[in-house]
């Protein structure tokens, strides 16, 4: 019996976000192209196609653009809506906040069972097998979700983004007409996008490039800003950077700031305590630039450079923009 | 305001991670369960709330076993809470966060409960998704990894931020609502003495989960990474020498070069 | 059965006092020590976690805590440093005549005020005629009409530059030798007061000691403790409350010398191999350990006897001997254990050795002790 996925996107700028294109890639792979249909709030035609330019075909589309300015909790209804006429056996999303909290809800409406941050799904007797990484990213938990229908959203980045497969879309619109005004009260009053020319933002990036207290000054850190910038990596920094207020608290990496998982992540003059540690210890590849042989940065670190970073990581900027042909 | 703040009972960060000797779980041997982390933080901003808003009272919840979800809760009644609820988790719970969230609410539910406050995510299985789970249960309006919570008075509303993948938005939202909150600081109040030595004899108010119906996620194995066997130390006499050697081993061992 | 695990609540004021000890106290040890310096900010943090005043009852707005949990928390505060423990536990010293021998009254209008914000205060018993030798004080408590005045000088006083109370020992009559020391409490604020210049120490250099003269100080009858020569006694059975947190703080300094000895012979590389994979280090370590656990179970029994309302002279006596002798061979090992870099005031191992050495001479130098434990053990064979 094959199964039915239905994949919840999200649109970012107008498109489908990169975490739902993971989600349908992953979503069609278990279930096979015909076993997918999406679900999209808001009014975002081209995030739409984006579905069918991937393979999924059927796409129930809540296109009311209030729904782009609500909690989530005010979308979960028609989510689960959908659900009820497509019966999947699996919810997916992406790993975005959205996605999270959505998981949340759906998994709380329908009495489903939840799994966040997956990185492997497989079909068992009796509902589905997942991994995910807890304790920051310091072990890897099993997970066995039983019963007939579970919701799962998937870690950022732990799946290929899919090949474009373009088929016919078929949009089936959801009507949206009620909404309890409690979930209208809410208002956004503004959004602070990224700005521009700063890198991507560290939940995202695929290459991440820190510096701690070993930089010694605020001004210092623009070496790490620059090497972030050749790399084309977001900007992270350790907790003794903000605490003195050299960077915002945004940047802090670590388990009173955020938990990345990057490809690459590159520590400059950082020592390594557990705090930190426990943010960035799942990278796939962790490079340490640290004039200190025995900071515990290196027990951690696939390769490790002791030395100067100020002579370093200079040269490494160089060396890295000379590589890539960039001015 | 009357707030409610969620925490759980984790291992104590430091903790050095061992498998049970059936491989299906963490083996809790010896192992401290605490505040800490997001939960730490929440427990945090009740208080900060509570401060800046007069009347305020904060009470705080727990779903887990015995005895660590109790002292969990001394911790946070030494911080300053001013109440407390144990939701004692059934033998044999599954860890699953819907378990967890559907207790949580049953409780809430019956509380008073204007701001429900908890940390984005525990440290321990970092789902992250109860705010959202209980917003859903108590059918009002759930905003996930927050920043700044304040509470306006003149406008009645709650401001804060949210931390998105497409930037920092900006909300207002009146209450009742929960937060899930991201916002850490690195400097959180320290229980005081005399504080410490009081919350031993404050009540602690017992409720017992309804036997869980219904579909469950179950734990089957917990696994440590293999060992990271610690760092190849590059050789070089300059700088230059060190980053052409990284560059190197970016790009052809490690092939994560952009 | 004897049962050695603490409760939650001891692991909670455990945790607090080394919660504040790691990351108040710790960070500035060395740089307190180098100055010397007196962070007078670090004692207004540990005031305001309640980790001051910790023998005073909480209805006199102290912490109200037994010997042992005193002694749990002073191990973790000496762990980080001895020197700011010194300062911060001498409140306790200071302030036991007044428990112990105070009206109500006098507790009332001493302890409350006192406790209620941050102050320090010093014991003054010692002078430069004997400090062991107590009873051959000269300082002079001359009865003249409803109060007393003092003349005399203290010296080697923890805390007495920066002190607004002191409890001082004097005599109505010198040629009485001990039946004739009374014990006052004497505001800083008293005319005639001098604290004196803080003395350079060898160590417990983050706790400011100096002499104390009194040059006609005017004390109030109603300021005197207990009866006229009763103050020998109270000096005594304040000692003897005192002397077991003494063992915990030698036990915090001979832990953190282990601690720091034990992780560097797992790095330190010499002849191909760790030097704790050579024999002539672990036999040091296996020394070391034996005498830190030795300190610590002594100190705990010490405590407990007291908590149970004994006068625990011999049990603390014997601690206190101990856990010092013990804090100072453990801190010179920990030396040698670093070879010549123990010698370099750069790592920490070297302070240790200077912090543990008063802890063999103050509150009754070992000398006394021995005799004390003697005199206490014979008695139980009479």
């Amino acid at each position: 019996m094959s199964l039915r996925i239905l994949v919840v996107g999200e649109a970012q700028n107008g498109r489908l976000a990169g975490s739902t294109l993971e989600a349908i890639g992953k979503a069609r792979a278990l279930a096979g192209p015909d076993g997918v249909v999406g679900f999209l709030a808001g009014p975002h035609p081209e995030a739409l196609a984006d579905f069918a330019q991937h393979g999924v075909a059927t796409v129930w589309s809540a296109s009311d653009p209030r729904l782009d300015e609500v909690p989530v909790g005010a979308i979960s209804p028609f989510v689960m809506g959908v659900a009820e006429s497509v019966h999947p056996d699996l919810i997916l999303l992406g790993g975005t906040t959205f996605g999270r909290d959505m998981a949340g809800h759906l998994g709380a409406r329908g009495h489903a069972p939840v799994a966040t941050g997956v990185t492997e799904i497989t079909r068992v007797e009796g509902g589905l097998r997942v991994r995910r990484p807890i304790f920051g990213g310091r072990a890897t938990e099993t997970r066995r979700l039983e019963g007939n229908r579970a919701v799962v959203a998937l870690r950022p980045h732990a799946f290929p983004a899919p090949a474009p497969a373009p088929v016919s879309p078929e949009v089936r619109p959801v009507a949206t007409g009620d909404i309890p005004p409690r979930w209208l009260a809410p208002k956004r009053t503004g959004v602070d996008a990224p700005s521009a020319g700063a890198g991507p933002g560290l939940a995202d990036a695929t290459i991440v490039v820190s510096g701690g207290r070993g930089v010694r000054t605020a001004d210092n850190f623009h070496l790490v800003e620059e090497l972030a910038a050749s790399l084309g990596a977001a900007v992270g920094a350790s907790r003794a950077v903000t605490d003195a207020g050299w960077r915002p608290p945004s940047l802090q990496v670590g388990q009173t700031g955020r938990t990345v998982s990057p490809q690459l992540y590159v520590a400059v003059g950082i020592s390594g305590a557990i705090q930190h540690l426990v943010g960035m210890v799942s990278s796939r590849v962790i490079v340490a630039i640290n004039s200190d042989a025995s900071a515990p940065i290196f027990k951690v670190a696939d390769v490790g450079v002791v030395g100067d970073l100020f002579q370093i990581v200079p040269a490494l900027t160089r060396e890295i923009r000379k590589t890539r042909g960039l001015a | 305001m009357e707030i409610v703040v969620c925490v759980k009972p984790v291992p104590d960060p430091e903790t050095r991670l061992r498998a049970s000797p059936d491989g299906s779980a963490l083996d809790t041997e010896g192992v401290k369960f605490m505040l800490a982390g997001y939960d730490e933080s929440a427990v945090e901003q009740a208080l900060l709330l509570k401060e800046s808003v007069p009347g305020s009272k904060v009470h705080a919840v727990s779903f887990g076993p015995a005895p660590r979800t109790e002292e969990v809760l001394r911790a946070a009644i030494a911080l300053g809470c001013d109440q407390a609820t144990w939701v004692e988790a059934p033998a044999g719970a599954p860890g699953d966060p819907m378990v967890a969230a559907r207790a949580l609410a049953d409780v809430i539910g019956k509380l008073p409960h204007d701001l429900v406050l908890c940390g984005k995510q525990a440290g321990d299985e970092e789902s992250g998704v109860v705010a959202a789970a209980l917003g859903e249960l108590l059918q009002i309006p759930d905003f996930g990894c927050v920043l700044s919570p304040r509470w306006d008075a003149a406008q009645n509303l709650l401001t804060f931020r949210r931390a998105t993948e497409s930037g920092e938005e900006a909300w207002v939202a009146p209450l009742p609502c929960v937060v899930g909150l991201q916002q850490a600081w690195n400097d959180p109040r320290t229980a005081k003495l005399p504080a410490i030595l009081k919350s031993r004899k404050a009540p602690i108010a017992h409720a017992s989960a309804a036997p869980e119906a219904g579909d469950h996620s179950v734990g089957e194995r917990f696994e440590l990474p293999p060992p990271r066997t610690g760092a190849k130390l590059i050789e070089f006499k300059t700088p230059e020498e060190a980053a052409t050697k990284l560059v190197r081993y970016l790009r052809e061992e490690a092939k994560v070069f952009p | 059965m004897p049962d050695f695990s603490l409760t939650s609540e001891q692991e909670s004021l455990r945790d607090l006092a080394r919660k504040f000890a790691r990351t108040e106290m710790a960070p500035h040890a060395a740089e307190c020590d180098k100055g010397p310096r007196f962070p007078e900010e670090i004692y207004r943090k540990a005031f305001d976690l309640g980790l001051m005043n910790l023998n005073v009852p909480a209805d006199y707005g102290g912490s109200g805590l037994g010997s042992f949990d005193q002694c749990l928390i002073v191990e973790e505060l000496a762990y980080a440093c001895g020197g700011m423990t010194t300062s911060i536990i001498a409140n306790c010293l200071a302030l036991e005549p007044i428990l112990l021998d105070g009206t109500p009254e006098q507790k009332e209008r001493f302890l409350k005020p006192f406790c209620s914000e941050y102050h320090l205060a010093s014991f003054a018993l010692t002078e430069p005629s004997g400090g062991s030798d107590a009873a051959s004080m000269r300082t002079v408590a001359k009865p003249d009409g409803d109060s007393y005045v003092l003349t005399g000088e203290k010296c080697f006083i923890t805390n007495a530059p920066h002190a607004s109370l002191y409890t001082v020992f004097a005599t109505v009559d010198p040629s009485l030798r001990h039946k004739g020391v009374t014990a006052f409490v004497v505001p800083r604020s008293a005319a005639g007061v001098l604290p004196g210049k803080d003395e350079d120490k060898m160590g417990h250099r983050a706790s400011s000691t100096s002499t104390i003269r009194f040059e006609g100080v005017r004390v109030p009858k109603e300021d005197r403790l207990g009866a006229e020569g009763g103050g020998f006694s109270l000096a005594m059975r304040t000692l003897d409350q005192t002397r077991t947190p003494i063992g915990a703080l030698a036990t915090g300094i001979a832990q953190a010398a282990l601690d720091h000895a034990a992780s560097y012979s797992l790095k330190r590389q010499t002849f191909g191999k760790p030097i704790a994979e050579h024999q002539a280090i672990q036999i040091k370590l296996a020394t070391m350990a034996q005498a830190v656990r030795a300190a610590r179970l002594l100190t705990w029994y010490a405590a407990w006897t007291i908590d149970r309302g004994q006068k625990g002279t011999l049990e603390s006596s014997i601690a206190k001997c101990f856990a010092s002798d013990a804090a100072l061979h453990v801190a010179d090992e920990a030396i040698q254990t670093f070879g010549g870099y123990g010698y370099m005031k750069d790592y920490p191992v070297e302070k240790l050795l200077r912090d543990a050495k008063l802890t063999q001479i103050y509150e009754g130098a070992n000398e006394i002790q021995r005799t004390v434990i003697a005199r206490e053990l014979l008695r139980t064979y009479a």
